[in-house]
């Protein structure tokens, strides 16, 4: 049905919608400025210097979490997958939390932190790789129940003012990135690429471990690749923004729903649908009560999820 | 084509059974037959190396299975075994597309009367048409040796039918059929060869003709049979002969 898809007009589809949205949101801000002549040089240092960074960031952090989120599901064969299912997010945080418990006032060694934080974690669930997809889940949730209870030890032990920077980091930040926007953009061209390079294994996947290997596909070593390429994509995610959530979650289905299972279609759509969906959430944070901010995982919480339930309601 | 060779197969390291010694060839249909958990499923997956025989070996073209790629093997093994999951909402055409890797699924898509279903979602079909996505699955896929798990199971009577006739045809053209069956009529219309698991370690391999005779299956299957060959069924209790 959906299938036959012309895969170039489809990419520029995307990149049409992609360009549009980065317009609006260049020029939405405390006040309009327009990306077209920008009337005098602060103007155009909040442009270029501040939003076109922010924007970019968006993007790319939103692309990641949406593939991640793809690559999550089929690996664990469960659709309520997402990037941080498997306590990723949660071992991010304690990184990032105690790097504020020594440095409170470097974001570089918050980032740091998460860097690090994500890659424990990491190591932590590869050691249960071998298991069945749903043992590995199991495993996964009982991770980040612990490394919640050791970020609540943390913050327990956070004075007030450090309270606030964790809660803020916890549910995302944009304009405080400090991973180089172009690697964040080579990360996302990156990710796309090996999911597109793996997308007919992972079609096969969808029919379940056995129907795969009966196909041809090597599943353990797909697993393996897998498993790595979506948590190294969720390292760099966090490490750029936070845990930003629902996004992972939400945007592989919205993609499913729109245009079919297949994951050439769904890893595209995704890459770029992510993007598309935190800048505009990331936008509304910055805009909606200006020149306060909300935080911008309020944002795709509220954005997603009506939009998503529509989907799921209209399909009946 | 297949030799097993002295295999036994264990699981959660149970014997299933022991020392089966076989050779298949083309134009075979070899049935499987023997009571739930005596390791009929397992033995087919032994048999394109979804898991390690706790001793013996199968050898295709005198090659252990175990030493193919996954690769080469799924392109000489196809296997029919339980529904795919249906979460991720493929369509029927996307399921036999994934199976057939480039020829043409129009035909399997008639045989299997799919064509009205072809743009469907898998989860929005019944287990019966599901099993017949399956078998087109199969069909599509131009392998010399087919391995089929109960695909009767769920067909109503015409699909079964079909699906019988099927087999049949495709053996005499050339393929080898390891199929798990239940039906004792369905194998006896099919069956060239019989490898019974009584379910307790025991395994016997025997021409058609010999192995299904109530004397034969009686004792492994505790039931009471009646009829010969083609009209061999059971009795069931309080039936009047």
């Amino acid at each position: 049905m959906r299938n036959k898809w012309n895969e170039q007009l489809f990419i520029a589809m995307f990149i049409a919608a992609v360009g549009g949205v980065v317009i609006v949101a260049l020029g939405l801000g405390e006040h309009w400025i327009s990306p077209w002549n920008p009337s005098n040089n602060m103007e155009s240092v909040i442009l270029w210097d501040i939003r076109w960074p922010r924007i970019l960031t968006a993007f790319a952090v939103g692309g990641l979490l949406a593939l991640a989120g793809a690559w999550f599901q089929v690996l664990l064969g469960n659709p309520l997958a997402e990037p941080y299912v498997l306590g990723v997010a949660g071992s991010a945080a304690v990184g990032a939390v105690s790097g504020m418990m020594i440095f409170p006032d470097s974001v570089w060694v918050t980032s740091m932190g998460a860097f690090i934080g994500a890659w424990v974690g990491i190591a932590a669930v590869l050691s249960f790789s071998h298991l069945g997809p749903t043992r590995l889940l199991l495993a996964g949730v009982v991770l980040a129940a612990l490394w919640g209870a050791v970020l609540m030890l943390l913050m327990a032990m956070l004075p007030e003012r450090g309270l606030m920077l964790a809660y803020a980091w916890m549910m995302g930040d944009l304009s405080h990135s400090s991973l180089p926007i172009w690697l964040l953009l080579l990360v996302w061209l990156g990710a796309l690429c090996c999911g597109l390079v793996l997308s007919q294994s992972l079609d096969k996947l969808l029919l379940g471990e056995r129907h795969a290997e009966a196909l041809g596909v090597d599943v353990s070593s797909l697993r393996k690749k897998l498993l790595l390429l979506a948590s190294a994509v969720t390292a760099v995610a966090v490490t750029a923004a936070g845990t930003i959530g629902f996004i992972g979650l939400v945007v592989p289905h919205l993609m499913r729903l729109l245009f079919g299972s297949l994951h050439k279609v769904v890893l595209l759509a995704s890459a770029f649908g992510g993007g598309l969906l935190l800048i505009i959430a990331d936008t509304a944070a910055r805009t909606v009560i200006s020149p306060a901010e909300l935080p911008v995982g309020v944002l795709t919480a509220v954005i997603g999820v009506p939009v998503f339930l529509w989907l799921l309601l209209r399909r009946r | 084509m297949l030799a097993i060779k002295n295999l036994s197969l264990k699981r959660a390291n149970k014997l299933l059974f022991s020392s089966l010694e076989m050779q298949a060839e083309a134009r075979q249909i070899v049935v499987v037959l023997g009571p739930n958990g005596a390791g009929k499923s397992t033995l087919l997956l032994a048999l394109f190396a979804m898991l390690e025989p706790a001793s013996g070996e199968v050898l295709l073209e005198n090659k252990d299975v175990q030493d193919y790629s996954r690769h080469d093997l799924s392109r000489l093994i196809t296997w029919q075994g339980d529904l795919p999951p249906t979460e991720f909402g493929l369509t029927v055409e996307q399921r036999l597309l994934l199976a057939n890797d480039g020829n043409d699924i129009k035909e399997a898509l008639l045989y299997m009367d799919l064509e009205q279903l072809q743009h469907r979602v898998l989860g929005e079909l019944s287990s019966g048409e599901r099993q017949r996505v399956e078998i087109a699955a199969t069909m599509v896929r131009d392998n010399p040796i087919w391995l089929m798990d109960e695909p009767t199971a769920h067909l109503d009577m015409r699909h079964q039918v079909d699906c019988l006739q099927l087999m049949k045809q495709e053996a005499k053209e050339g393929r080898l059929i390891f199929t798990v069956l239940h039906d004792l009529q369905q194998a006896a219309a099919v069956a060239d060869v019989v490898v019974l698991l009584d379910g307790k370690g025991g395994v016997e391999v025997a021409e058609a003709e010999v192995m299904l005779t109530a004397a034969r299956l009686e004792p492994v299957f505790g039931v009471t049979l009646k009829g010969h060959g083609r009209e061999l069924m059971p009795v069931y209790n309080g039936e009047i002969e």
